[in-house]
């Protein structure tokens, strides 16, 4: 095998410029197949589904049944939500009064004891 | 920045945002680069294939199918990355008829071609004849230009298809052929003797 050439620039030239040629020069009914065939790869392109897309609609279906979800718990906790009505003033005071929650923690022992003496006992 | 400019700054930024594009023109766009790009590659794509495969019905069948491999694959990258990995995929694809046809030679009890281990310029009985290159008719020189460049294994042809007829540089022409650049230089070298050799009485 010989060596390249300093002179394979000539022919390389001529080369390349018959291949140009051969492409330049292919029949109508060639360049419409070929035509043909970039529009079907373009249209797959058009068709498919990116991965954004998916991804959106994805968050857009999560986003849909959270909504349900929510307005099903609130239908069914409906009852309930009326007796958690907000608290007023006096229900407040009974509840951080200090004075009740003594009296009964300072009276557990002897609620205690009277629940454990005979019904005779409580005199009753 | 001041607080004051920031203030100013942000619906700036907002109105920035509100200005790009909107996505469909801009895939639209895309879609125009794209074929831009195909339209501008698809003949020399189509004689790369009828150099490997010898018939043009099988080359237009494998320039389509790397046109959807191609879009699906690297459609989404930048323009600028298009062209090598375009031949990448037409390669792949010339590679992978090769191996049918050596396969399907097998199963009708023929010889297996290695064309790596076969002197190719004893492929290329006719390319000699019509005299020297450079005085023969376009129409003849093209085909013994074709006859010499068929007669060359797929590696050295598509080594010196894409790096000489394309233009690509070593690096390019490596990731088109998955190689080293090594084995580029390695496949250009042989393939360049072999032409001269074969093409020598036409010079």
């Amino acid at each position: 095998m010989n060596a390249p050439h300093d002179d394979d620039a000539r022919w390389v030239d001529r080369a390349t410029a018959l291949l140009d040629a051969s492409a330049d020069n292919l029949d109508a009914a060639t360049l419409s197949r070929l035509n043909r065939a970039r529009q079907a790869a373009l249209a797959a392109r058009r068709g498919r589904w990116r991965p954004w897309t998916v991804g959106a609609g994805l968050a857009g279906a999560a986003a849909a049944m959270l909504a349900i979800a929510i307005g099903l718990h609130g239908r069914i906790d409906a009852p309930s939500s009326q007796a958690a009505a907000p608290l007023d003033a006096t229900d407040i005071d009974v509840l951080s009064s200090d004075d009740d929650t003594l009296d009964l923690s300072e009276n557990l022992d002897f609620y205690a004891w009277l629940e454990s003496q005979p019904v005779d006992a409580h005199g009753g | 920045m001041t607080p004051d400019s920031a203030l100013i700054a942000i619906p700036g930024c907002l109105m920035a945002a509100f200005d790009d594009p909107p996505a469909a023109p801009r895939a639209e766009r895309e879609s125009r680069a794209l074929e831009a790009f195909l339209r501008g590659i698809e003949r020399r794509a189509l004689r790369m294939a009828e150099l490997s495969t010898g018939q043009r019905e099988d080359a237009l069948d494998l320039v389509q199918d790397a046109m959807l491999g191609f879009v699906r694959h690297y459609g989404d990258r930048d323009g600028g990355e298009w062209q090598p990995l375009f031949w990448r995929v037409l390669d792949s694809r010339l590679n992978d008829w090769h191996r049918r046809q050596r396969v399907r030679g097998r199963w009708w009890f023929r010889p297996a071609r290695n064309e790596d281990d076969e002197d190719p310029i004893a492929a290329v009985p006719d390319a000699r004849e019509p005299g020297p290159l450079a005085r023969l008719a376009d129409a003849e020189a093209t085909l013994a230009l074709d006859g010499a460049l068929r007669a060359l294994p797929i590696r050295q042809r598509q080594a010196f298809l894409l790096r000489v007829w394309e233009g690509l540089d070593v690096a390019d022409t490596a990731t088109a052929m998955r190689c080293s650049e090594g084995s580029v230089k390695t496949h250009l070298f042989r393939a360049l003797a072999n032409l001269r050799d074969a093409l020598e009485v036409h010079r």
